[in-house]
């Protein structure tokens, strides 16, 4: 049976009462998913979505057993993500045990092109099972305005300029992107990859601890030139206006 | 009385023979009076035995018959009002449970039935004595709540559980009618709440109450009604209020109540620290009897310790609606070393759960509740590591519900290890399918070691990415395993049919989203009648699957649920239960008896 259903979910807005829900048609190019009428219960769909897998299918899996590991498009998928299909060999709509509600169409529809996030209880009736007492969309939209503020910053985009010794196209790179020095060093080594002699990247990065020939700076908020990684990774964020990679003047041979 | 009158045809198990067999001979045997024999029999409380005791002779059916006053019907549809009142004559409290329990998560569709009404119509006449009334998951009108006050002059105790179909107007005709209540709990119920004026309805002099439970409600109650309600009726042993009663109220009301064993908050914050707040913690260490608490909704910190000194005697604190964190609940449980059950919401996170496990080494029950299971975005929750944690440290661990979003083979093998007398094991993994995410392999091995180690066990509900062998472990291994819950599991036929091969006291099969087919359903066939009830949804049954199914079972109800617009060949959802009163006369157009 071609597998005709592929569940995506990235579901935002917390559904409020389980899986039951408000339906509507959303089509978008990526997966469609379309919901009948609203109904308390069971919505009767129609569930079309393309599912492209970036992952082999177990063999052992494939009989009946209505899993596919991948889904559509990007690389932000998690490991073990998991596709739900009809088990049944009839028509798609047999399977009516996935409905979407009105708030998280939109979220399905943008999921459905990004595909950030696996296919996710969110998106099926009456799953996980909880009971009524237990749904708590107060508490959920807490804790997720709590999460918010606590991830708005990482959220900004924070690009800063990198120029190099030597090198008259500079990059860009985005601070935010990194939580560390060492991830931060790494990314340019990467971006400067050739130029910055021996960029073997096993144990600490050269740039930051000193044995590359280039020396790592930046210009702070007071126009000075800064060693990188004297202080704290936030404070360095907070105060980093521009990276330059200097040719170490030790290493100078000439000039 | 007449010891010799002719038996209702009616049991309440199906499995009860047939006792017309036994001769008159019996009667010489028996050596006792019948009064004697009543008397006796009226001591055994447990419905299972009383169905052993009915089944040993004429005499001691009548017996049994006569001396019952509690009757518990599993599935109000496997007999009929009629057939209970025929043959059980004085009974005083009735408990019955009503739809499938995948209602509970709207897999069931409103109008199904497992209406009340034509209960109450019989038990009026039949058992106008009747004190109690125990619902779960049935249909009750606002009418039925006024027929049952108004008609049962001596009624008690009612307890609503997942019900749905009334509103507070109904709870309104309880409180002012029922002049000797001690009993009112609403519990989860999907009801219009149209305000809080029906807890005002209890008359002045009413001072019976022991048990009220209005927890799940949403509205204000006055609290002044409430306030004096609760200070007359001194026999008051359990109060659950909702959300809406204040920490100055909840004040109030334990100084009124300080007999209390069972308590459940109200809101657990407050902007203002008031003067009654500060006593609160002197009010709680007088309160000596209380043994459970629960609500402490938006439980905060600040608030929090006002409950220390009431810890040391709790045994079961619940703390599902409040979300805590590790480290809150760390403090809170150095204070509650006699928890014997506990409930939380996985915001206490894996290291809340290590605490569970140093404090709480006589812990029996642990259930563990996504704060928001529907968007993943959110944190992790609780893993297994936690889990693990809580197995190490509390080994009499026998109930655990457990919602995650990791889980492994080595993890649950590790914790069947630790614990081997668990008799009910709900774990949900709650991405439908999700392997071992260290392994990526299917989760088979985690439950054949749950069913292989733990062999009491009686419940148990699977997740995660499982074959037929995970069914097969099932069927060789739970030899006591009563009721089975799958949800996307399975790859074959094979499956199910290792499951209704072995358990041999299986009762309660249900089944969603799995890829089980009519070979699989009909290899049930000689044990369906043993059950109580087998649901499967989203499936691959066929009608013509069901339709054999019913042909050769006259004795099972087979019902299809039909959904709109599906294919008419597909069986979408199908519910099979014994009964000994025929076909649905109620069933909606939906719901083909076939």
């Amino acid at each position: 049976m071609d597998g005709t259903l592929g569940l995506l979910g990235g579901i935002h807005g917390g559904a409020d009462g389980g899986g039951g829900g408000d339906g509507g048609g959303v089509p978008s190019c990526g997966s469609i998913l379309t919901n009948s009428k609203e109904d308390d219960t069971m919505n009767d769909q129609d569930m079309l979505a393309e599912v492209s897998s970036s992952y082999p299918v177990d063999d052992d899996l494939e009989l009946g057993l209505g899993l596919r590991i991948g889904g559509g498009g990007s690389n932000a998928i998690q490991e073990g993500s998991r596709i739900l299909r009809p088990n049944s060999c009839s028509s798609s709509s047999s399977s009516s045990s996935v409905n979407i509600t009105n708030s998280s169409i939109a979220g399905f529809k943008k999921s459905a092109i990004d595909s950030v996030s696996p296919p996710n209880a969110a998106s099926v009736v009456g799953w996980p099972p909880i009971r009524r007492a237990h749904r708590m969309p107060i508490l959920a939209n807490r804790i997720k305005s709590e999460r918010k503020e606590y991830s708005s910053r990482a959220k900004s985009y924070l690009s800063v300029k990198v120029n190099m010794d030597g090198t008259l196209i500079g990059r860009k790179v985005d601070l935010n992107a990194h939580n560390s020095y060492e991830t931060l060093a790494r990314t340019l080594e990467n971006m400067f990859y050739g130029r910055l002699s021996n960029t073997e990247t096993i144990g600490r990065s050269r740039l930051l601890s000193g044995t590359s020939e280039f020396v790592l700076t930046y210009e702070d908020k007071d126009g000075d030139c800064m060693l990188v990684g004297d202080v704290p990774w936030q404070m360095f964020v907070s105060s980093v206006k521009r990276l330059r990679i200097l040719r170490s003047p030790k290493s100078r041979n000439c000039i | 009385m007449d010891p010799n009158q002719k038996r209702a045809k009616a049991v309440d198990r199906v499995d009860s023979v047939d006792t017309g067999a036994a001769s008159s001979e019996s009667t010489r045997m028996c050596p006792f009076p019948d009064e004697v024999l009543e008397r006796v029999l009226s001591l055994i409380g447990s419905h299972k035995d009383r169905s052993s005791v009915s089944l040993v002779c004429k005499d001691w059916y009548n017996a049994e018959r006569w001396s019952r006053r509690h009757v518990f019907i599993g599935n109000c549809y496997s007999v009929s009002p009629e057939i209970v009142a025929a043959r059980f004559p004085r009974i005083r409290s009735v408990t019955l449970k009503g739809k499938p329990r995948f209602s509970d998560f709207n897999l069931v569709p409103e109008d199904w039935g497992a209406d009340v009404h034509p209960w109450l119509s019989v038990f009026s006449t039949a058992y106008p004595f009747l004190e109690e009334l125990r619902l779960k998951r049935m249909a009750v009108s606002d009418e039925s709540l006024e027929f049952l006050a108004t008609n049962f002059q001596g009624f008690k105790a009612l307890s609503l559980l997942s019900c749905d179909g009334f509103s507070t107007d109904g709870l309104k005709a309880i409180a002012t009618n029922c002049k000797n209540l001690t009993e009112l709990d609403v519990q989860e119920n999907g009801i219009d709440d149209l305000g809080g004026h029906w807890l005002s309805c209890f008359p002045e002099s009413l001072s019976s109450l022991e048990i009220l439970n209005f927890a799940s409600l949403n509205s204000e109650v006055s609290f002044d009604a409430l306030e004096k309600l609760v200070s007359r009726c001194k026999s008051l042993r359990v109060l659950k209020v909702n959300r809406n009663v204040s920490l100055d109220q909840l004040q109030k009301l334990l100084l009124q109540a300080p007999q209390l064993m069972e308590l459940g908050t109200g809101t657990f914050m407050q902007e203002l620290v008031s003067g009654p707040v500060t006593e609160l913690k002197n009010t709680f260490s007088n309160c000596k009897h209380l043994v459970t608490l629960s609500g402490l909704w938006d439980a905060t910190p600040l608030y929090l310790p006002v409950i220390y000194p009431a810890c040391a005697r709790l045994t079961f604190l619940n703390l599902s609606y409040a979300t805590l964190r590790s480290i809150e609940l760390a403090n809170l449980l150095t204070h509650s070393k006699s928890l014997r059950r506990l409930w939380l919401l996985d915001t206490v996170g894996d290291k809340g759960l290590e605490a569970v496990g140093s404090c709480c080494p006589l812990l029996e029950e642990l259930r563990v509740f996504p704060a928001d299971p529907f968007d993943q975005e959110i944190f992790l929750g609780v893993t297994e590591s936690g889990f693990v944690s809580v197995s190490r440290g509390c080994p009499k661990l026998r109930y655990v519900l457990y919602f995650c979003r990791q889980m492994t083979n080595a993890a649950v093998a590790t914790i069947a290890q630790n614990c081997p007398d668990f008799t009910h094991f709900r774990l949900c993994i709650m991405n439908p399918g999700q392997p071992d995410y260290l392994t990526k392999e299917p989760m088979d091995e985690a439950f054949g070691a749950i069913v292989k180690t733990c062999t009491k066990l009686q419940r148990l509900a699977v997740s995660g990415l499982l074959t037929d062998r995970t069914f097969e472990y099932i069927g060789k291994y739970a030899k006591n395993l009563e009721t089975l819950s799958v949800a996307f599991a399975g790859s074959s036929d094979l499956g199910m049919e290792y499951v209704l091969g072995g358990c041999p006291k299986l009762r309660k099969l249900e089944i969603r989203d799995c890829p089980f087919g009519n070979a699989a359903l009909l290899s049930g066939l000689t044990k369906y009648e043993s059950m109580r009830s087998l649901w499967m949804s989203a499936c691959n049954v066929t009608m013509n699957g069901c339709r054999e199914l019913a042909k050769e079972k006259p004795r099972l109800n087979v019902e299809v649920m039909k959904d709109e617009g599906s294919d008419d060949s597909q069986a979408h959802k199908v519910y099979v239960y014994r009964t000994v009163a025929g076909p649905r006369r109620d069933a909606p157009p939906f719901v083909l008896t076939l």
